[in-house]
């Protein structure tokens, strides 16, 4: 199907690109964008490895179709450290070690930077901490995770 | 694959888009969260989805106590809202069982309502609240309490062509939504039991999800409850009344027998916690 | 930094197998079978063919033709040529230019299948115990039987014969990532990018599979996203590689979530029989009979059965034993590693069952455990000799928590206290290679890091302990399966004790070769000053560069290897009756304590905190062991409350998604104290023991012996559901 083509902006570059229907964000970021880092889950909204930041609120790109956010704001775990709360967030995963394999971080990452966001860059650490159960983790037990989320809260107080 | 999407950007628009043609019955897209499952599942194949993004159903108007929820509303944004939390309490607890914050970004109120999925966590508090559909068709406008809106396991009487608008809650009040799972978050519940102390003069109704064909009002429970606030004795004979009576069957998140079981126990929790909200108690 | 590897994985640049792209490259499907057990009729690929977009369709017969070499029916094909042992079992495989196409092309592929009965679980093939001496059901691909000692008398004169049956469930690895590789065949050789724990492995595999010497073949890991075992082997490479060869493009094969619970090889259910005399306050004897659903296991290819058997019989000194264990041929997919195989689960009967006696004696659960569980010299059942082991040490600091614990126990909460213990894989073993120059150390090796730390992190440890070196100075070194020195692959707790040990080898032979140049006598250490690398040798502080020739500094420095191949222990052969036991490694415990609330209206079972107390031998990175122990506490938490493969009678598994095969969310994560028992030294580095795998272990037990203490209750299954406890507390 011939669409006119979608204009999003991500990671703060312009983006102008044809796509069929039935495509979803997760695969405009990551087959034709190129972009990896955002990763594939379950593709069923239930892992949130998914995760990416569009209009400053944290939304599952499996089950975001391209051509039902245009002329929407992205951002990726690529752009994340020039996103001011980004990088707040990414520095204190790596503070507290927060990941070990490593594939639920960019999820993670996106998820807290989005809620972050949605607050004005602060928050209640226990909010933060029930909003993120939609992303699940098997390695780390949560824990430095939940590390992290407090981290990055008292930071913003 | 692939199918024609459309945007409408009136009622009037997505009204003759929706219209069933030679190409057959077009689908709706709201938040998407269901459809797109079931696009990967091979469950639907539509040649046209109509996306609902434009239409001007996004907000949430108060009129005294009774709230017309606008059907493509996000999920986040009710949850977001302090007046839901403040006078819908048990739909604001509903709400945030739903999912995951990442999925309530999209998903909708008419979303849910429209697949009327036997394990939905939003039907029993809306029938709690004998909230009512609003739709809207080329026949014009109209509007069904949720009990005639809701016919059986995901069906409704929406016929191709409506468009449901709004939800309308039209009375708040006391109320709590409780439930029981196998994990606490990112599940399906299996059993959702809903109970209101609402109306004018207020009076007890009581609603359960999980049940089979779909979530349902248990008259003889809320009878059980009496007028006013009952005291333990009633609260124990309605939790009985409500396992003998509840329509369960087992399948894989419980059987039959542990459900009747729960629902004594959540019978008991969500009363005692809208009581509390009656004598003027805090909210969730 | 606590991890090395933070940054890739922060911003987005690592590259796992699912990103794997190249170009002009086919993406692969594979065709599945549609029922459990059926005899193939019919296999029709020209349907397929005739799709959009297809380059190649391959099933038995395309196989043949390109692997000329090989001859038809070994032991392991790539497809099956006559029968379909389980649901999903791959039956052909199409390349096609999209996923979409791909998969639409293997959905077309036409299989009829002659229906076979159908072997859905244990209790089909053997409803009740199987009778002594009676003929074994041909069902059962792996028998083991051994015994010592005189039970008849020891259960004769017993005050009381505590018997209990027990029942575990299948869970899943549930790694986040799913499977992917991406092959490529030039010329004759053989080349695949993949996921795996085990680059070498796959090799192997692959050259079995495909009947082509390994040196042909070449495997690159990439990043893993957890393994946890499911990445353990190969699986979708030798598919990838025919696909490749087929069409003569690189061709990306991954898998869906759903399809990585439908194929996947993982632990399968249990069911156990445990009886145990006891007399004068002691466990005198014990019988344990084990049911194991191995899948579609080949006869000759189960390790299960005669490894985990030991650990139903627990760490404890008994004066009879007898063991046997049945590994049951089922029509789903073959049994297959988890994180601790089965071990879990063993755990949970044994300590459920011990602890159950010593609630029947009146005995503090675990002062009873402490009366007989094994020291350093006692003899395993087997008779092998104990090594040091941290379990009584760790039951001692448990029973300090417990009473803390105690003292303001909650209504309805319990305490639950469980032993683990864990034989690492370092019989298996490894090489590397050690490189010095003037701006750092580098550690040459072969395994991708999975995610533990053990690769990046631990190797370095090990390096810098050895020579003196800060973590700055060091850095791992991947090399692919042509260039790397061999090594087993990271499994079995054993990348810190075994390759650690030739990284260890390594380091010492390279400080001695700088010692010798130096003619020191006196012991030889490196420093680091300014992003340089320096000698210290007792007073002697100088440049490596000074050392080096011309040569060497453009070579980037000097070299050294080391290998570490253990040799294994030996059982007493004497015991067994029949069948193949494997040999303890080592002794590495793992206690657990666990308190739980219960709810007594719906049986809801609420972890509310943990303290374990893992058998270290050193800490080389307390991060790194931490983020071991809460990681498989909270994966233990999940096999004990809510992890369940749901199989019906016709072998098709009902809950192959996120939602209704339920992993620990968040929120459902308790506090740990953690509490690493040091000092009872292991084979690896400096004492170290593995410490991937024994957190997990006691987990599941622990949290039903609290329920036990909660409500005077137990459940005698996995997982210890809310319905479970309701049955148990007789509301249902």
């Amino acid at each position: 199907m011939t669409e006119p083509p979608v204009r999003l902006s991500v990671n703060g570059e312009p983006r102008s690109l044809t796509v069929p229907t039935d495509e979803r964000l997760l695969d405009t970021l990551r087959q034709r964008l190129g972009l990896t880092g955002t990763k594939e889950g379950c593709r069923s909204g239930d892992c949130g490895a998914c995760t990416v930041v569009v209009d400053g609120h944290p939304m599952l790109s499996c089950l975001t179709l391209t051509h039902e956010v245009p002329d929407a704001t992205i951002l990726t775990i690529e752009g994340a450290g020039r996103d001011p709360i980004g990088l707040r967030v990414q520095r204190a995963f790596e503070r507290e070690g927060a990941l070990q394999c490593g594939y639920c971080t960019p999820g993670f990452v996106l998820a807290l930077t989005g809620l972050l966001t949605e607050r004005g860059g602060v928050a209640d650490p226990s909010e933060l901490l029930e909003d993120l159960s939609g992303n699940l983790c098997r390695c780390t037990g949560y824990a430095a995770i939940v590390r992290a989320v407090r981290r990055v809260a008292e930071e913003s107080h | 694959m692939g199918f024609a999407l459309v945007a409408p950007n009136t009622v009037a628009e997505a009204l003759a888009l929706a219209a069933p043609d030679a190409a057959g019955v077009p689908l709706l897209l709201a938040g998407g969260t269901d459809l797109l499952r079931d696009l990967d599942d091979g469950r639907v194949a539509p040649t046209r989805v109509i996306s609902l993004r434009r239409m001007p159903w996004r907000s949430i108007a108060w009129d005294g106590g009774s709230a017309t929820i606008g059907s493509t509303r996000p999920l986040r944004a009710l949850e977001l809202d302090p007046l839901v939390r403040a006078r819908l309490p048990g739909l604001w607890e509903a709400i945030r069982t739903v999912g995951s914050v990442g999925l309530r970004q999209q998903a909708t109120l008419g979303g849910n309502v429209a697949r009327a999925a036997p394990a939905s966590d939003l039907l029993p508090i809306l029938l709690a609240y004998e909230a009512e559909i609003s739709i809207v068709s080329a026949a014009g406008p109209r509007r069904l309490p949720i009990d005639r809106f809701v016919l059986g396991t995901r069906r409704t009487v929406l016929r191709p062509g409506d468009l449901i608008d709004a939800v309308v809650l039209p009375h708040g009040g006391p109320s709590s939504y409780v439930w029981q799972r196998v994990r606490p978050a990112n599940d399906i519940s299996q059993v959702g039991l809903a109970a209101a102390f609402v109306g004018a003069p207020p009076s007890w109704r009581i609603a359960l999800g999980g049940v089979l064909p779909m979530p349902v009002r248990l008259a003889s429970v809320e009878a059980s409850l009496g007028k006013g606030l009952p005291g333990p004795a009633a609260i124990a004979a309605a939790g009985r009344e409500a396992a003998e009576r509840a329509p369960f069957a087992s399948d894989k998140r419980a059987t039959e027998a542990y459900r009747r079981l729960l629902v004594t126990a959540l019978l008991r929790r969500a009363v005692e916690t809208v009581i509390r909200q009656a004598q003027g108690g805090a909210s969730p | 930094m606590i991890r090395s590897d933070s940054r890739p994985k922060l911003d987005g640049s690592a590259v796992y197998g699912v990103d794997l792209r190249e170009e002009g490259m086919l993406w692969g499907a594979l065709v599945l079978a549609p029922a459990s057990h059926g005899r193939i009729r019919r296999l029709d690929l020209s349907n397929a063919r005739a799709m959009p977009g297809v380059a190649a369709v391959i099933g038995p017969d395309e196989v043949r033709a390109l692997l000329p070499s090989r001859d038809g029916d070994r032991e392991r094909p790539a497809f099956p040529r006559s029968e379909v042992l389980y649901r999903n079992q791959p039956v052909a495989a199409v390349a096609a230019a999209t996923r979409a196409q791909a998969r639409a092309a293997a959905r077309a592929v036409a299989i009829e299948l002659e229906p076979l009965p159908i072997v859905p679980d244990v209790e089909s093939v053997y409803p009740e115990w199987p009778a002594d001496g009676a003929p074994i059901s041909p069902d059962v691909i792996a028998h083991v039987h051994a015994r010592h000692g005189d039970l008849a008398r020891c259960f004769g004169e017993a005050e009381f014969v505590h018997a209990e049956t027990y029942r575990t469930s299948g869970v899943h690895q549930v790694a986040l990532e799913p499977h992917a590789c991406l092959a490529r065949v030039d010329a004759d050789r053989w080349f695949v990018r993949t996921s795996t724990q085990t680059p070498f492995g796959v090799r192997e595999d692959a050259a079995e599979i495909l009947g082509i010497p390994q040196e042909r073949i070449v495997v690159e890991g990439t990043w893993v996203g957890g393994g946890f075992g499911g990445k353990g082997s190969s699986f979708l490479e030798p598919y990838a590689l025919l696909l490749a060869a087929a069409t003569g493009r690189p061709v990306k094969l991954q898998l869906t979530h759903r399809e990585e619970f439908l194929l996947g090889r993982t632990t399968l259910p249990t069911v156990v029989r445990i009886e145990t005399a006891v007399r004068e306050g002691r466990m005198t004897a014990r019988r344990v009979r084990l049911l194991l659903d191995s899948g579609a296991s080949l006869p000759g290819r189960d390790f299960a059965t005669g490894f985990v058997i030991g650990f139903l019989l627990g760490p404890y000194r008994l004066d009879a034993f007898e063991m046997e264990g049945f590994g049951i041929r089922t029509n789903k997919p073959p049994f297959g590693p988890h994180r601790a195989p089965l071990t879990p689960q063993c755990v949970f009967v044994e300590e459920s069952h011990t602890d159950s006696i010593a609630r029947r004696l009146g005995v503090d659960p675990v002062e009873f455990r402490l009366r007989q569980v094994w020291r350093e010299g006692d003899r395993t059942h087997l008779d092998q000799p104990v090594g040091p082991f941290g379990i009584e040490e760790g039951l001692r600091r448990a029973q300090a928590v417990v009473r803390e614990w105690r003292r303001d126990l909650p209504k309805d909460h319990g305490i639950g206290v469980a032993v683990g213990f864990w034989s690492t894989g370092t019989g298996a073993g490894g090489e590397a290679r050690v490189r010095v120059g003037p701006t750092g150390l580098t550690i040459v090796q072969g395994e991708r890091e999975i995610g533990s730390g053990s690769v990046v992190g631990g190797l370095s440890r090990v390096a810098e302990r050895v020579t003196g070196l800060p973590r700055e100075a060091v850095r791992i070194e991947y090399r692919d399966t042509s260039e790397a020195p061999y090594d087993s692959g990271v499994f079995g707790s054993r990348t810190v004790g075994a390759l650690g040990q030739a990284v260890e080898k390594a380091a010492r032979r390279l400080l001695q070769g700088i010692g010798e140049r130096l003619g020191e006598r006196t012991p030889v250490s490196l420093a680091w000053h300014d992003g340089r690398v320096l000698v210290v040798a007792g007073e002697q502080r100088l440049e490596l560069a000074e050392l080096l020739t011309p040569e060497e500094r453009a070579k980037g420095g000097v070299e050294a290897a080391g290998r570490h191949f253990g040799a294994p222990g030996a059982i007493d052969e004497g015991r067994v009756v029949t069948g193949s036991f494997y040999p303890f490694n080592d002794f590495t415990g793992s206690v657990a304590v666990v308190e739980v609330g219960v709810d007594r209206e719906t049986g809801a079972v609420t972890p509310v905190r943990v303290a374990s107390f893992p058998d270290v031998g050193v800490v080389l990175d307390r991060a790194l062991v931490d983020g071991q122990v809460e990681g498989g506490v909270v994966m233990g938490l999940g096999t004990a409350l809510t992890e369940e493969m749901l199989w019906g009678p016709d072998g098709r598994l009902g809950n192959p998604h996120f939602l209704d095969y339920r992993i620990p969310t968040l929120g459902e994560a308790p506090p740990i104290r953690i509490d690493p028992v040091e000092g009872f030294r292991g084979a690896g580095p400096f004492g170290a023991k593995g410490v991937g795998e024994p957190p997990i272990i006691p987990i599941p037990a622990a949290v039903a012996n609290a329920v036990a203490d909660a409500v005077g209750a137990r459940v005698t299954e996995l997982p210890v559901s809310a319905e479970r406890v309701a049955r148990a507390l007789k509301l249902l």
